[in-house]
């Protein structure tokens, strides 16, 4: 016998593709958002002084340049200070 | 995402792994590029399973389901579209509305994808209306379920179901009402097929979309009925008092916990009533004052936890004059922890980094109470009716959501239905 039934993982549809990516760090803005948590003002630092020396046309942007914490980094008015600043690129960091 | 092994995210770790993985970040903003290109309709695909009989089929479904990581490793039901179906008479609204999209995953969740997850659990179609609305609040942005479903603190959905419905679909406010209870197993199936929901749709599968640490309660999480019957004379009923819902009304408020325990509430020897109660009520309140920082999200909004209480205490203790509203102000009041409790364990720290101007705020408040305010506990009456015991389900939870329970408009023949299959019990019959 035949027995059909229902995936049970369901289905997945994208309906807010990922931002593009630029095509190199060079003369970029490149921005953190930290939510301050699992070693992020030690990595993130780290990470600011590395872009700075491997790009040095690009802007490195403060780690505090915007609103830290798990609960400002998926806001939008923290997506809109980002903007304003004319971020090319963002790291967003630690995860928890 | 870069992602590194636990350890370098420890205090004064070696964060060298950093710099020589940079390259990693480096193509992350450059050259990365999302590896699925998923997008489908909302409506899931079928699987077909050949079998010699449906027991060998069922036995080859519930090996998939281990394999393909479909199930909580207990036995499953095969969710094949004649029980789907079957289920889906349960539900007030087209199986093809779509409530939301299931964190941290991002499935779709359907109707039908609530009736294929209580169909696999074992549920009924009288139960649905209460999945349904259990699961909109899940999805209810406030309730930061998006967080919650991948954080490490093990939080689990806890709904309580006021309103008629609670009897008529044998769901437990009394005895063991957390489960199991074969007379009463609506709270089961109802609280496993959400787990399912959270693990097949929002893939909160362990150690990786839920890096809670131990996932107790993850099951069936915890679907319980409010004794509304048992409560004394006065006492307004936590759809009611909460949500605002006429009284009656066909309800569920949903909360997130990070924790169950039982507290021994009554006293042992020869205490007066007086004394037993206000003993009992301190020894609650004692438990609550524990610096655990479970309270700090739902400080301004949510919930400290939920206290349950058995209805044979809350009519005694309403007898000789304690209130809803006055065992809750004791239990807020006396529940406050020291401001010195807070910094000796470094909870001080948890509470300066909240996202909440008032709850950083708090700060100035000693002793710091575990809520904004005294409503924000609940407090409510279940438990089987013995004085010995109350329950607390630590809180874990940015918001308090309720929701109307919508139902079909031929439910009256579900619950005949379900007296046909289940028996009607002295306590447990659909139609009173």
């Amino acid at each position: 016998m035949r027995i059909e039934f229902h995936d049970p993982s369901g289905t997945i549809a994208v309906s807010q593709p990922h931002a593009a990516r630029v095509g190199t760090l060079d003369g970029k803005t490149i921005g953190f958002l930290s939510n301050e948590q699992w070693q992020a003002h030690r990595m993130l630092p780290l990470l600011k002084s590395l872009l700075e020396s491997d790009f040095p046309g690009a802007r490195v942007l403060p780690i505090d340049a915007f609103p830290q914490g798990n609960a400002e980094i998926p806001k939008d008015a923290t997506c809109a200070l980002v903007q304003q600043a004319g971020v090319d690129a963002v790291i967003v960091g630690n995860a928890s | 995402m870069v992602t590194f092994p636990m350890p370098i995210f420890l205090p004064e770790s070696d964060i060298a792994p950093v710099k020589a993985r940079k390259q990693e970040f480096y193509e992350g903003l450059t050259r990365w590029k999302l590896d699925s290109a998923e997008t489908a309709a909302e409506r899931g695909r079928m699987v077909t399973i050949e079998a010699a009989d449906y027991e060998q089929a069922l036995t080859r479904f519930n090996h998939l389901a281990i394999s393909n990581l479909w199930g909580d490793g207990l036995p499953l039901w095969l969710p094949t579209p004649q029980r789907v179906q079957w289920i889906l008479r349960g539900a007030a609204a087209p199986e093809s509305l779509v409530l939301g999209k299931m964190p941290p995953r991002g499935a779709i969740v359907t109707v039908e994808a609530c009736a294929l997850a209580l169909a696999m659990a074992g549920g009924r179609p009288e139960y649905l209306p209460v999945l349904l609305a259990a699961v909109e609040a899940f999805l209810d942005p406030s309730t930061n379920s998006d967080q919650l479903q991948a954080a490490s603190g093990s939080a689990f959905p806890v709904v309580i179901v006021n309103g008629p419905i609670r009897r008529q679909i044998r769901l437990n406010s009394g005895f063991g009402c957390l489960g199991p209870d074969p007379q009463r197993p609506a709270g089961a199936s109802i609280g496993r097929a959400l787990r399912l929901m959270q693990q097949n749709l929002g893939g909160a599968l362990p150690g990786t979309g839920a890096m809670a640490n131990y996932g107790g309660m993850r099951y069936t999480n915890a679907v319980f009925a409010e004794d509304e019957e048992g409560s004394p004379p006065g006492w307004i009923a936590h759809g009611t008092e909460r949500h605002g819902f006429e009284p009656a009304t066909n309800s569920i408020s949903l909360a997130f916990a990070s924790g169950a325990t039982n507290i021994r509430r009554r006293s042992a020897k020869k205490e007066t009533a007086e004394e037993d109660a206000l003993q009992g009520m301190h020894r609650m309140a004692d438990f609550l004052r524990t610096p655990n920082l479970h309270c700090v999200p739902g400080w301004t909004d949510g919930t400290p936890g939920v206290l349950m209480i058995p209805n044979i205490v809350a009519q005694r203790m309403a007898e000789l004059g304690w209130t809803q509203k006055s065992m809750r102000d004791f239990l807020w009041e006396h529940s406050k922890i020291p401001m010195a409790s807070l910094t000796r364990s470094g909870s001080v720290s948890w509470i300066e980094v909240d996202s909440n101007p008032a709850t950083r705020a708090s700060l100035q408040l000693d002793p710091w109470p575990i809520a904004a305010r005294p409503e924000n506990l609940i407090l409510t009456v279940a438990g089987g009716g013995h004085p010995t015991n109350s329950y607390w389900l630590q809180g874990y939870s940015p918001a308090v959501v309720g929701r109307r329970i919508a139902l079909p408009s031929d439910y009256d023949k579900l619950l005949a239905e379900a007296d046909r299959d289940l028996s009607c019990g002295s306590d447990a019959c659909a139609v009173d």
